[in-house]
């Protein structure tokens, strides 16, 4: 591109840049012609002041000053918006909704599970497609929303309805945020104490989980491997309850365990389902199994079979309420955290002379 | 990441604007008692401490134009076009209350200010 030498052709090429940035209602307001006469002005003030033709890099530091083309043309322009000031809360918390609160929920529990179905049980596939599936979903529903939103913020639609609202029809206030008590808290520790004294002595004692089952009952090998993850696990919930006591000052401390403990228990069921489901069907007791010199009865083979799906059956149910739990306890963390920095650092003090 | 000093010097630069803008629409029709074209307003503002940039000035009397207080021409003088703009006798009203308004809060910072 050639370089402008003549000042004036500078201006017009200046002011031809400013009015390709101007929007098409305001490109015929005379605006243009304003702010070219007010650069001419200028220029011929700076002549009388060096008694000569000013040269072109004192005319380009007089347009430089005026600011970049495009970012004149916006100062120009009248100030817009895809979606104004006024609905952008609500365009904000509507989105939030259908995609934290619908999409996601829809996706973990619906498609997913149907994806992990079509693939086989290939859980890395299904991940990934599911994955695909929700960025490809997550996007049109944002861009639905925001086309929506760009329609009524053009409409004026939204303004209409805000300026309708009743006062006495506003929700009630929120419950204060519920904090993790000391009497909570020795509870769960003492509660925890006595879970794992008892999960310690249940090798030596099976009677302790079997009850009188016990006599013809006995731990199988899937047991014996996650016999130690599932004492870990229980450990650190203990320690969980040990560290929210002596710190009540750490306030972050309660909820980021507990979502780490939700995690921890997740990746633990999806295990123990998982080799569960890897045993044969013949010789299917997963958990618990017929001890040695009742092997050959029918009716103890059937026991241990309702036990063992009793077992599976839990640990689902277990795992499906912990992949409700994990996004809430997730959601609440981040709202915490965020309340938690908009939170003032030092009390207001008021004096009074 | 941002110091204070950056963060405090954020919020002294919003609140000057804030406090310039009401008073730019004031000084803008207080000049144009006499009539003016943009640049030679900008001129006299800038003359009496009030420098304001080529981006903010037109919009705003294109906005109190369009509000019936400003009334413009086009006119030639030396070989080219100008815009001139004058106060209407609406306008004239108005700046009369203004100046009382400016007076009245003027008065009260004073005081304000004394207390303090």
């Amino acid at each position: 591109m050639s370089k402008a030498k003549d000042p004036m052709e500078m201006v017009d090429r200046y002011l031809q840049a400013v009015r390709f940035w101007m929007p098409k209602t305001q490109k015929e307001g005379g605006l243009i012609a304003e702010l070219g006469d007010d650069l001419r002005s200028q220029i011929e003030d700076k002549e009388t002041e060096l008694g000569r033709e000013p040269n072109p890099e004192e005319v380009a530091e007089i347009l430089k000053r005026c600011g970049a083309p495009m970012v004149v043309a916006s100062r120009l322009g009248p100030r817009r918006y895809l979606i104004g000031p006024t609905i952008f809360p609500v365009y904000e918390f509507v989105l939030k909704m259908v995609l934290l609160w619908i999409l996601v929920p829809v996706f973990i529990f619906i498609v997913g599970p149907a994806t992990l179905a079509s693939t086989n049980g290939d859980w890395g596939k299904a991940i990934l497609i599911t994955i695909g599936n929700l960025w490809s979903g997550a996007f049109i529903a944002a861009g639905v929303i925001t086309l929506v939103f760009v329609i009524l913020e053009r409409t004026h639609a939204v303004a209409d309805i805000t300026c309708k609202w009743d006062p006495s029809s506003l929700p009630p206030l929120e419950a204060a945020e519920r904090k993790t008590s000391a009497f909570q808290a020795v509870c769960e520790l003492g509660f925890g104490v006595f879970g794992i004294v008892w999960l310690l002595l249940v090798p030596q004692h099976p009677f302790l989980i079997l009850g009188p089952a016990a006599a013809f009952l006995k731990g199988a090998p899937l047991w014996h491997t996650y016999y130690l993850p599932i004492v870990l696990l229980c450990a650190w919930n203990l320690s969980r309850s040990a560290i929210t006591l002596a710190k009540p000052a750490w306030d972050w401390y309660p909820k980021l365990s507990e979502l780490i403990s939700t995690a921890l228990t997740l990746v633990l069921i999806h295990f123990m389902l998982k080799a569960a489901g890897q045993i044969p069907p013949g010789g299917w007791q997963p958990f618990v199994e017929v001890a040695e010199n009742l092997r050959n009865s029918a009716h103890f083979i059937k026991i241990a079979a309702i036990v063992n799906i009793c077992i599976v059956l839990s640990l689902a149910g277990m795992w499906v309420g912990l992949c409700i739990a994990a996004p809430i306890q997730l959601w609440a963390f981040m709202s915490f955290l965020r309340k938690r920095d908009y939170r003032p650092r030092q009390t207001a003090t008021l004096h009074v002379q | 990441m941002r110091n204070s000093t950056q963060i405090s010097g954020e919020v002294f630069e919003n609140l000057r604007l804030e406090l310039r803008r009401g008073c730019l629409s004031l000084a803008v029709l207080a000049q144009l008692r006499t009539e003016r074209y943009g640049y030679t307003l900008r001129k006299a503002l800038a003359d009496d401490g009030l420098e304001i940039d080529e981006g903010t000035l037109y919009p705003l009397l294109r906005r109190l134009e369009s509000q019936g207080l400003l009334v413009s021409q086009w006119r030639e003088e030396d070989k080219r076009n100008k815009r001139f703009y004058r106060l209407s006798p609406e306008g004239s009203q108005v700046l009369q209350q203004l100046l009382e308004e400016w007076q009245r809060m003027s008065d009260s910072l004073g005081k304000i200010l004394q207390e303090a």
